[in-house]
């Protein structure tokens, strides 16, 4: 692990070069976030709720008819996700009971502020699709109101909603990277780490429920394709944000004490990432050639119509959903050890 | 104060609820600007009275932190926090030169204490010149406090807007608006700002005596600070100052004294509570040449929508393609 540290950050900690560094005393230069688990989650689920949008809207406004059941699952997973989502946010705050004051003004350059208002409108947008998509499936009734609602365009508000919704997914990495944490803000890929997790945990956490109830093999590839590439894209941006980071990723890869390269290399990076990827690979490679062998059972004129059930795909999704959590919570207690870091604090400062 | 004009009327039930709950969204009008305020704090007159520290503690009625002994030097106060504004730092420069005791570049005063035998009478010490038993160990201080940036961090992280400049183009925490979300404690890139946890739960740090400049006064460290290490005025003029007392020290044989914070290099502009230094900033626990946060929003925010339409794109595909 060691070894893959240096490795991957390009930085080998020189434990006697170091200790002819300048400092006071080796006091904390930063003060250190208090950010705890409501912000691990909220981040997590934040991103869920995001990128279960995104996928549900590509698949209504791209998609075949068969692919409706990932735009129902997708808006509905996508609300339950955001729901818990202002509660926790509320709950870190020193005085919850004035969490109003947020809403006093819209300032640009707050990524929390901006933060705060893309969580509001991307909540109007998420509780207003899924209840068109539950007045289209029968979950309101037959009354007037019901079919007033499954009138109205949801595709359109598909449209408008999604760059909300990349954006709640996408701010959180912003946001920590506007810090002057090292490990948050020397690289300044964690928005773009941050929204192709959003993206590979939703269609994780998408094709998990579709596995269980079951869905057409066909919805089920597509959706397994999108979750490829987004950790695909994650790795690299890692790799990338690893790299650019140098030493002040040492709290994250490291395996001293207070780094968290224990729980990063085993539950984030290799078994939620890189394992779920190998996997993902081989199930698409076997898919391929068993598809052709499909095809030529159709010709015969053996209709394959069947839904799919079960399989590694599920073992695969909950891997990505570990990863995806893991990631959050690292770089979250990876931060804060970043900052009680004095020496790394005045090496990040030489610029 | 919006209510009283209210009173006149009878006053339906809730009205004050009502008031109370739209107040934060009131805007004032802003008072008249003032010229700049700001610290000069000139180390090399430092004597590590921590006076500064008990008249901020003093006139801001902030608690005692509970007594600890760090073990490594008079420095118990060991950092900044919510309720310590003003912190008084020891720095023990022991054997340095590698423990060989190099002079500054002047003549020595030497081979007076001979004459001095023989007259009888003490000379004087001709100007410019070292002691012959100059020795280069050396203990510096430093009181430090918030660096009042001339683009703040925390200010611009700040996302109820309680955070302001006021019209001394200080600083300063709004602990009626604060709600406690700790942003602004990961960007201040000194370590100043800090919530209290086991008092309000809000974010706290030097007002540069607001309460004070409002009626004239000068804030209450400067006031206490017997050496005048501790300078208040216009920045301006105190960048002046010290610019003039960097050319006296560097004249005197010191030459790594320097500023800090003077010139535009740190945070985009500056700072409005600067220092001079006898050292590299790095022993003063000060960080070089931090950068500005709010600097990172545009690059990573572009990584995040290139990262986002790249997926989005072969989402479509995806979803487009037909068997």
């Amino acid at each position: 692990m060691e070894q893959l540290a240096s490795l991957t950050t390009g930085y080998t900690p020189d434990p006697a070069k170091e200790q002819q560094e300048l400092t006071y005393y080796d006091y904390p230069v930063l003060k250190a976030p208090f950010w705890r688990w409501e912000i691990i989650w909220y981040f997590f689920l934040g991103g869920l709720a995001a990128g279960c949008y995104v996928i549900a809207s590509i698949a209504s406004l791209f998609g075949s008819k068969e692919d409706r059941i990932v735009t129902r699952t997708g808006y509905y997973l996508s609300l339950l996700a955001l729901l818990p989502c202002p509660a926790l946010l509320i709950k870190d705050l020193g005085r919850p009971e004035r969490f109003l004051n947020m809403l006093r003004i819209f300032k640009l350059k707050s990524a929390m502020s901006m933060g705060v208002w893309s969580l509001l409108s991307f909540s109007l947008f998420s509780g207003v699709t899924a209840t068109i998509q539950a007045a289209r499936d029968g979950l309101l009734g037959k009354w007037w109101g019901a079919k007033l609602l499954a009138a109205l365009p949801q595709k359109l508000l598909a449209l408008l909603g999604s760059p909300f919704a990349v954006f709640l997914g996408g701010y959180t990495g912003v946001l920590l990277a506007a810090t002057s944490v090292p490990l948050w803000s020397r690289s300044k890929h964690l928005g773009a780490i941050f929204v192709s997790s959003a993206i590979s945990t939703s269609a994780a956490l998408i094709s998990f429920v579709l596995r269980i109830v079951g869905a057409p093999a066909k919805t089920l590839h597509k959706l397994e394709q999108m979750e490829w590439l987004a950790l695909l894209v994650e790795m690299g941006e890692l790799l990338i944000f690893l790299r650019g980071s140098g030493r002040a990723a040492r709290a994250l890869v490291g395996t001293g004490p207070n780094e968290h390269g224990y729980t990063f290399w085993r539950f984030m990076f290799g078994g939620g990432l890189v394992l779920p990827w190998l996997l993902q690979t081989l199930l698409l490679l076997g898919r391929r050639s068993h598809g052709a062998k499909r095809r030529l059972k159709q010709k015969d004129g053996v209709k394959s119509t069947q839904r799919q059930r079960g399989g590694i795909g599920l073992l695969i999704s909950l891997l990505v959903l570990m990863g995806g959590y893991f990631l959050r919570r690292t770089m979250i207690e990876g931060g804060r050890s970043s900052s009680r870091d004095g020496r790394v604090a005045l090496w990040h400062g030489r610029g | 104060m919006a209510l009283n004009r209210l009173h006149n009327f009878p006053v339906l039930p809730g009205t004050q609820r009502l008031a109370d709950l739209i107040a934060p969204l009131r805007k004032e009008p802003p008072p008249t600007p003032q010229p700049a305020q700001g610290f000069f704090t000139d180390t090399s007159l430092c004597i590590g009275c921590k006076a500064c520290e008990v008249a901020c503690k003093q006139w801001n009625q902030l608690p005692a932190t509970a007594p600890t002994w760090s073990g490594s030097s008079y420095d118990n106060t060991q950092q900044l926090s919510a309720t310590t504004w003003r912190h008084v730092q020891f720095i023990e420069q022991i054997g340095r030169n590698g423990g060989r005791n190099v002079p500054p570049n002047l003549p020595l005063f030497e081979d007076r204490i001979e004459t001095a035998k023989s007259n009888g009478t003490i000379p004087a010490t001709p100007p410019r010149t070292a002691l012959p038993f100059f020795n280069s160990d050396r203990w510096l201080m430093q009181s430090d406090v918030c660096k009042h940036c001339a683009h703040a961090p925390c200010q611009e992280a700040c996302p109820t807007g309680a955070i302001i400049r006021t019209e001394f183009d200080t600083v300063y925490v709004q602990q009626d608006i604060c709600n406690g979300c700790g942003y602004c404690i990961v960007t201040c890139p000194f370590g100043v700002i800090a919530r209290d946890e086991h008092g309000d739960h809000l974010a706290h740090k030097c007002t540069l005596c607001y309460d004070r400049l409002k009626d004239g006064l000068e804030p209450a460290c400067a006031k206490a600070c017997p050496t005048d290490s501790i300078v208040f005025g216009e920045v301006a003029q105190l960048k002046e100052q010290a610019r003039q007392r960097l050319g006296t020290l560097h004249e005197r044989g010191l030459s790594e004294a320097r500023l800090y914070g003077v010139d535009e290099a740190i945070l985009d502009g500056g700072l409005n509570s600067f220092f001079l230094l006898l050292d590299e900033p790095e022993l003063y626990n000060l960080p070089r040449n931090p950068q500005r946060p709010s600097n990172n929003v545009a690059p990573a925010s572009l990584w995040t929508i290139v990262t986002a339409m790249l997926l989005g794109l072969m989402g479509i595909i995806y979803f487009r393609a037909r068997e």
